[in-house]
């Protein structure tokens, strides 16, 4: 009777011990595939040097992002404070307002940058490809021809002409782009460099240009707020 | 005896195994720096790092972003001024893609081919490129497009689209990963009638044949958008006063 019983607490320690170990085989197993499939899938095929680029965006995105957290920091306070003391921050709001404003192309604005003049034939995809390049540098207001740009500004190839927005546009191009001109210049020199097999291109530095054009905002029909 | 051998063999074997991937989960931490392998890990690992701290970077903007909203929804309590600024304040929000929004429109899908190893093709057109996803979104605002997302993020007006190795980045430093689908708010059949164009996307569109990128496309009753996950800095540009 007793060594039936010895028996039987003996046998369930073994099967304890052996559901424990498989318990944790099965945990190693899976943290094992799972951090293989995240760097397999993510980052495993590329190169050193793509991922340096990558490091490099990353740094300046989260900086930019650190920058952010600062500014909006610094509102909250001034606006807690105004309440505080029983009025509100009108001119916080407006300026707000104005930062918006610049952002969708609404307000005029000056700062330093590239004046890029185009003499000769481009496509419409040279010239999206051209504003990507100059916006991933960095550019927070743009030109062309006499027209405020932003990312939705559509620019096409109508009829053999190149339209913005709908407007017909001809050679020389000439393209203002305000931000750090440094940044800026990279970028140009790229598409320049594409471009100059056939087309003329000039890159000029502006310690201040002006963008006095605007944009009309697009009237929103079909987009409600809330998600 | 039978049953105690097999039971000491099941221990043995799983703790064998067990060692096995001890040692392997082991091999692959990081191993001194004069390892190529070590490197290159590092090197990857700092990307996965700087992607943690972008989202703990970027939830703190979005709950800063809440509270001075609602700072501000006070504020315009307080005088007509104020209130009329806020209006304003909203309405340029919508504009730049910091407000959720909601609609019918267009949801557009495309994800990388099949590679044909085939030497004489080095096209690289069984990818998806950056330029891809630019012209796709190009082409649905051309259509009238209100507000578009590319993998959930909010194309604003200074977001780009760039690479680095094999991934997609958008709005600095966002990777993405494929199937891709980019989602635009508007008039359906407008988003639409510019996706059938036959003279739009033709170089894409030949590809997805040749290839099998899938490029499909379908109308949506409702398209919901998250807002834009940061806030803009003007670090250049002056407003004219």
């Amino acid at each position: 009777m007793l060594s039936r019983s010895v028996d039987r607490t003996a046998r369930a320690q073994r099967i304890f011990a052996v559901s424990l170990i498989a318990l944790v085989l099965g945990f190693l197993m899976v943290v094992q595939i799972r951090s293989q499939a995240r760097v397999d899938e993510s980052l495993a095929n590329q190169d050193n040097t793509s991922i340096a680029l990558l490091i490099n965006d990353l740094n300046r995105g989260n900086s930019d992002l650190l920058q952010q957290t600062v500014t909006l920091g610094q509102r909250q306070e001034a606006l807690r404070q105004a309440l505080a003391s029983g009025g509100s921050d009108t001119a916080a709001l407006n300026h707000e307002v104005t930062v918006l404003g610049v952002v969708s192309g609404t307000v005029p604005v000056h700062g330093p940058g590239l004046e890029i003049r185009i003499q000769g034939s481009v496509q419409d995809f040279e010239l999206q490809d051209a504003l990507n390049d100059l916006r991933n540098a960095g550019a927070e207001a743009f030109s062309l021809n006499g027209y405020r740009l932003i990312a939705s500004t559509p620019i096409a190839l109508k009829d053999g002409a190149l339209t913005v927005d709908d407007h017909r546009i001809s050679s020389p191009y000439v393209l203002r782009v305000i931000g750090d001109p440094e940044r800026l210049q990279t970028a140009a020199d790229i598409s320049a460099s594409s471009l100059q097999t056939r087309v003329q291109v000039s890159i000029d530095r502006k310690t201040d240009l002006a963008i006095t054009e605007v944009l009309t905002p697009r009237p929103l029909i079909y987009a409600q707020l809330g998600s | 005896m039978a049953p105690r051998a097999s039971v000491v063999a099941s221990i043995s074997l799983a703790a064998f195994l067990l060692s096995l991937l001890g040692a392997t989960q082991l091999r692959s931490q990081p191993v001194p720096p004069s390892n190529r392998f070590a490197r290159d890990q590092v090197l990857r690992q700092s990307v996965l790092d700087l992607e943690a701290q972008r989202q703990r970077l970027s939830a703190g903007v979005r709950q800063l972003q809440a509270q001075v909203q609602r700072l501000e929804d006070d504020s315009a309590r307080r005088s007509s001024a104020a209130q009329a600024a806020k209006i304003d304040l909203d309405r340029g929000r919508m504009q730049v893609g910091l407000s959720a929004l909601h609609g019918p429109g267009i949801t557009v899908t495309i994800h990388d081919g099949a590679n044909p190893n085939d030497p004489n093709d080095r096209s690289l057109g069984w990818i998806v490129h950056y330029q891809d996803l630019q012209d796709l979104v190009n082409l649905l605002w051309a259509h009238g497009a209100e507000a578009v997302t590319v993998n959930d993020q909010r194309v604003t007006p200074t977001t780009s689209f760039f690479y680095a190795g094999v991934n997609i980045l958008v709005n600095t430093a966002s990777r993405l990963t494929g199937p891709y689908q980019v989602s635009a708010i508007g008039d359906p059949p407008q988003l639409e009638a510019g996706l059938n164009d036959a003279n739009q996307l033709a170089e894409l569109k030949s590809r997805s044949r040749i290839y099998g990128l899938d490029l499909s496309w379908k109308r949506v009753n409702r398209v919901s958008m998250r807002p834009y996950d940061a806030s803009f800095l003007l670090k250049y540009a002056q407003p004219v006063s």
